[in-house]
């Protein structure tokens, strides 16, 4: 919302720096988004008089002036302008100026002659025709009235106040007009509001005569107010007219649109003004459209309506889409006699979706969506009317048509002025409260604790039941001033207050992780179909069924992830190509699985290991470590599996007492090409919700062994194709665990002295007993029990 | 024999005074005081003397042969002490050489650091966590929290849609649906997450950002308990000296709402780039909850009053990392995460 400050000062007076005015609007919820000069940009261009005159020697289109810019000694100035005569007033940007595109004036030579600086036009002090007489020409500007030399052009022009660029919070719809912004700056510097009267033009005749309005659907249109204007003098509009649009950023067009633009800006109100001859019958009925049927609008676009949106219709065609824009067939021109200025209500919601659906967003949709009123309409109307007479632009005809379907009165709340207090903490008696009200302009009256106010009608976002009380609460807060209301700390129940143990546990894998060398990393949600893909989940896997976004960003974010892989892959090709040296990564986050209602969500712990040095055995080892530091229940056990994103063979589940709690791998040659990655990647996915059931309970301390531990070695030769897990549970099988403490592997052997397609596995026993120190005699029938599970198992002592 | 005696206390001293190495000392101990040392064997010669010689003699020699034993016990410590200054000359090492690190540190994303001190700060406050789905409801999302299908407020938040009633979560306030669906009031909950807009990402915009919502529901609770709470996690977050300002606001979902701005902590108050010279930052917005969210959960807005807020957690890390460009938190380079 664009408030210049000449406009604001029409109806408020007030006398405080520019720092005091934007902190005040911001203790009432109003922010100062930008302080806009009037002239932006310019800097340093001054009046000057043109004292002498003469020809460049080197350039014959060339003139040399000396000119008077009020300092002690002229200043030569090398201009081509030949409007420029000897004493002719005009701007000069000096050393050092800017002009409004940014450009800065130094002093410069043309062909041989210094020259201290340039003669300026309209277009480079960013002066329109609307601003000053003779700007708009393309050519350095004669001031038309005397100036005393030096001035500064802003001084010169009128332009040297600013526009204030204000953030509206939604709510404010009140505030979205010149009028409803200077009533709230009003009460926030202490100053009264000089409301505008609008004058009542009766005209003469009547409108009956001239035009009729139907409207055939009341619900989206509650209001619609009509008046008529004839013998048209179309024409630009005045110049105060103009610079107060353009101040604003409107583009003057003649003074019919300039009205409505003008009445926009400063009510708040779209209106529109049609063609009267172009309307046939002078018959405006306000009806949805037929399914296909099809308008002009005024940018000379078919539009092709659905059955959902409102059209301004006469009795046989669209002339214009309600609250969008109007048509083409209907437009104001130069020949236009007669017109019918519209000023409606349309419901937010409808405009919403005809302007959505049609991709067209006008100003007026844009306002009509953010929500009018009523009450306005017929205001902005008035208004209007009052500037047709001033403006003299046509004779106004009598009446107003004033199809009205809504309550239009003002609505009546009660509200508790204890509850009020309550609820912001204060302990304002209800005289009080009706005094602070009356500074918006709310009227209110009390009886007991109980508040009677009348919200006016411009304030829509108070609302009538019972959120009434709190909306008061809102508006006492904010006349109180939120920097005097008590800050407090909360009084009543204790809380104990927790982490909470999941949130907990995610500390703690985090930590333990960060502990192992990762370094923890955020991936958005999306991935692309392709990246989905790649990865190559069987038909089988729910990871398949990714969530589909309807509105993406792009196609390569239009699924939200099943798997965290592909965002680490990324990770890693990232980290990779920009040479970062480190290779470690991990991520706890969410993924989604289609279902129907909300789509299934899971958190995942992924690890991936980049570099050298890493191999399917560092990560399993990473795995193994991290599990280990998680203190879970139960013991983890690694299996094959076949997930078809690693390489064969370097592949397993990570089982947690047969339950599948995650995998490990080295990533499939495929994947790594599709993320650009060279090998040597390994990534594993651990399921959150399982590790944290596993978690335990508590942790109960156990005593530390008193008697010492035995080492033994012992190597068998199996074929290749038995896993050390299988030859670990034969020997576990073997009935001797109360004191074989540990099994551990710790080589595994292929070559001289081992049969081809065998390999031979060394592991390494610590034995203990709880109760005495073990003797040879145990430790060797323990041994023999389990050389004789192994031989009975194919396994042979090497 | 005392002469002899005399000349051995004498002789050895000497030999004590000159020894160098522990093998020197092993020498003058066997020599001296071993199986034929030579006290050992002035010592048994005292056999055959007579029985007053002998007392008298033993006398003296148990004297000398204390006193040898102490120098020895003294020289013993000297060389030993030699030797080890030594061995420290030889292992001495250049301090200012690197040190052999094992596995290379891990970090802690900026993101899980922030968003851990705030919600330790409301932890401590008696808050206690609470969590929602991404993926959500429209109806939790908007329609139950005072935003209607066509509410004009429902364009501040661009909506990643997956159909017409389900969505991806444009703030963690649908939780607070959730929460009063399910426990019981009174509570005070932190309820952080990842939320959803649909912004293209540059150095201030990411379509994905954690947020962290703090929702109070008690008897008693009013607007300036809220505005207590907030400065003082601001302040344990950023630090005592930092201060808050509210402002009023508006959201759908409270009545009356506030901005929360805090004091810059780059300029300290004086006005930069980074607060674009007014002394402030914004950094979360808050309210008393609309009364129709109380009611559209099952409870009577006028017997239970509640207030909510909700903070940028991005946001805050970046102002307090000083991080210029949103998009570092979510590019993963190890570069940048080493530094936290």
């Amino acid at each position: 919302m664009k408030l210049p400050l000449k406009w604001l000062k029409e109806y408020v007076d007030f006398n405080v720096s520019i720092e005091e005015f934007v902190a005040r609007l911001a203790g009432r919820g109003f922010e100062v988004a930008e302080v806009i000069d009037e002239m932006p940009n310019v800097k340093n261009i001054v009046v000057c008089t043109v004292l002498e005159m003469q020809q460049h020697p080197n350039a014959e289109k060339l003139t040399v002036c000396r000119v008077d810019t009020g300092a002690d000694a002229p200043v030569q100035i090398v201009t081509n302008s030949k409007r420029v005569y000897v004493g002719a007033q005009v701007p000069v940007a000096l050393d050092g100026a800017v002009l409004a595109d940014g450009f800065e004036i130094k002093p410069t030579k043309l062909r041989g002659v210094e020259s201290f600086g340039m003669f300026c036009g309209g277009k480079e002090m960013g002066v329109t025709e609307a601003d000053y007489d003779g700007a708009g020409l393309d050519e350095v500007l004669v001031f038309n009235e005397k100036h005393p030399n030096g001035q500064r052009v802003q001084e010169a022009f009128d332009m040297d106040s600013v526009i204030f660029d204000i953030e509206l919070t939604p709510n404010h719809t009140d505030c979205m007009s010149i009028i409803g912004m200077c009533r709230e700056v009003a009460a926030a510097l202490g100053q009264k509001f000089n409301e505008p009267v609008i004058r009542q033009v009766a005209g003469e005749g009547c409108i009956n005569d001239y035009a009729s309005v139907t409207v055939k659907n009341p619900e989206l249109c509650p209001r619609y107010c009509a008046r008529v204007v004839t013998d048209l003098n179309i024409e630009p509009s005045p110049k105060w007219m103009q610079r107060k649009l353009k101040s604003v950023g409107l583009r003057p067009i003649n003074n019919i649109v300039d009205i409505t633009n003008y009445v926009l800006v400063e009510y708040g109100h779209p209106m529109h003004s049609f063609d009267l001859a172009c309307v046939e019958n002078g018959s405006i009925i306000v009806r949805n459209a037929v399914e296909g049927e099809k308008v002009t609008t005024l940018d000379s676009k078919e539009r092709t309506m659905s059955e959902s949106m409102l059209l301004i219709a006469d009795p046989s065609k669209g002339v214009g889409i309600a609250g969008v824009m109007g048509g083409e067939n209907s437009e104001i021109t130069a020949n236009t006699k007669a017109t019918l200025f519209e000023s409606a209500v349309f419901m937010s919601a409808n405009i919403r979706h005809t302007a959505k659906a049609l991709h067209h967003v006008t100003d007026s949709a844009a306002r009509f969506i953010k929500g009018v009123e009523p009450v306005n309409a017929m205001l902005a109307l008035n208004r209007a009317i009052e500037l047709v007479e001033e403006l003299k632009a046509g004779k106004v005809i009598g009446g107003t048509i004033d199809v009205c379907n809504t309550d239009i009165n003002e609505r009546v709340i009660k509200v508790s002025c204890s509850r009020v207090n309550s609820i912001i903490n204060l302990e304002l008696s209800p005289e009080e409260m009706v005094n602070m009200l009356d500074t918006i302009n709310i009227s209110a009256k009390a009886e007991g604790d109980e508040l009677t106010v009348t919200i006016p009608h411009f304030r829509t976002d108070i609302q009538s039941d019972y959120q009434a009380t709190w909306d008061i609460a809102e508006e006492i807060a904010r006349i109180y001033g939120y920097d005097k209301l008590k800050r407090t700390l909360m009084v009543g129940d204790t809380f104990s207050g927790s982490i909470g143990s999941e949130f907990k546990f995610e500390d703690d894998v985090k930590d333990t992780l960060a502990a192992l060398g990762g370094f923890e990393v955020y991936n958005y949600n999306f991935i692309s179909a392709a990246e989905l893909d790649v990865l190559g989940f069987a038909d089988s896997d729910e990871r398949k069924k990714a969530v589909r976004i309807l509105n993406p960003l792009g196609e390569d974010q239009s699924l939200m992830r099943t798997s965290l892989m592909a965002g680490m892959m990324k990770v890693l090709s990232l980290n990779n190509s920009r040479k970062t040296g480190f290779g470690r990564f991990f991520e706890v986050g969410n993924i989604h699985i289609d279902a129907p209602e909300l789509p299934k969500q899971h958190k995942r712990i992924a690890i991936a290991l980049f570099g050298a040095e890493e191999s399917f055995f560092t990560m399993k080892g990473f795995v193994e470590q991290f599990l280990e530091g998680m203190n879970l229940d139960g013991s983890i056990t690694f299996a094959v599996s076949d997930y078809d994103y690693f390489q064969p063979g370097q592949r397993a589940l990570v089982l947690s007492g047969g339950e599948r709690i995650g995998e490990i791998g080295t990533v499939h040659p495929r994947v790594l090409k599709h993320f650009e990655l060279p090998a040597g990647a390994y990534y594993a996915e651990l399921d959150f919700d399982k590790l944290f059931k596993l978690k335990k309970d508590r942790i109960t301390y156990r005593a530390i062994p008193r008697y010492p531990i035995v080492k033994r070695d012992l190597a068998v030769v199996v074929e290749e194709k038995v896993t050390a897990q299988t030859v670990a549970d034969i020997i576990a099988s073997a009935e001797v665990a109360p004191i074989v403490e540990d099994i551990l592997l710790f080589d595994a052997y292929r070559g001289k002295g081992v049969p081809e397609g065998s390999k031979s596995l060394a592991f390494s026993f610590s034995l203990r007993a709880e109760d005495h120190t073990l003797t040879d005699e145990e430790i060797t029938a323990a041994f023999n029990k389990i050389i004789a599970t192994l031989d009975e198992n194919g396994a042979k002592l090497r | 024999m005392l002469e002899q005696l005399n000349q051995i206390k004498s002789e050895t001293l000497e030999r004590l005074k000159n020894a160098e190495t522990e093998s020197n000392l092993e020498e003058i101990y066997a020599s001296t005081f071993g199986k034929n040392g030579t006290l050992t064997q002035i010592m048994r010669g005292m056999a055959k003397l007579t029985k007053e010689e002998r007392a008298e003699f033993g006398k003296t020699a148990n004297v000398v042969k204390q006193e040898l034993e102490g120098s020895f016990a003294e020289c013993t410590l000297r060389i030993r002490e030699k030797e080890q200054q030594r061995r420290f000359e030889e292992e001495a090492v250049d301090v200012t050489e690197p040190g052999k690190r094992s596995v290379p540190m891990g970090h802690i994303h900026p993101l899980t650091k922030v968003y851990r001190e705030i919600r330790d700060a409301l932890v401590g406050m008696g808050f206690t966590t609470f969590d929602g789905p991404e993926v959500e409801y429209d109806d939790y999302n908007f329609t139950m929290l005072n935003l209607p299908l066509d509410h004009p407020a429902r364009d501040m938040q661009d909506t990643f849609y997956i159909n017409d009633k389900v969505l991806l979560r444009t703030h963690t306030s649908p939780c607070e649906i959730r929460a009063l669906k399910t426990l019981k009031p009174p509570f005070r909950l932190a309820i952080p997450g990842r939320v959803f807009r649909v912004d293209e990402a540059d150095a201030t915009h990411s379509p994905v950002f954690m947020q962290l919502e703090g929702l109070v529901i008690d008897r008693n609770v009013n607007f300036s308990d809220m505005m207590g709470t907030i400065s003082t996690f601001v302040k344990a977050v950023f630090g005592d000296d930092v201060k808050t300002r509210f402002r009023p606001s508006y959201f759908p979902f409270t009545e009356p709402s506030a901005e929360v701005d805090m004091s810059c902590t780059i300029c300290g108050g004086k006005g930069c780039r980074v607060c674009k010279g007014t002394g402030w930052i914004e950094i979360m917005g808050c309210g008393v909850t609309n009364p129709h969210e109380i009611a559209n959960c099952g409870y009577d807005p006028n017997e239970w009053n509640a207030f909510a807020f909700g903070v940028g957690v991005d946001r805050v890390a970046s102002l307090k990392y000083g991080i210029t460009d949103i998009r570092l938190q979510y590019e993963n380079d190890a570069r940048f995460l080493k530094q936290f």
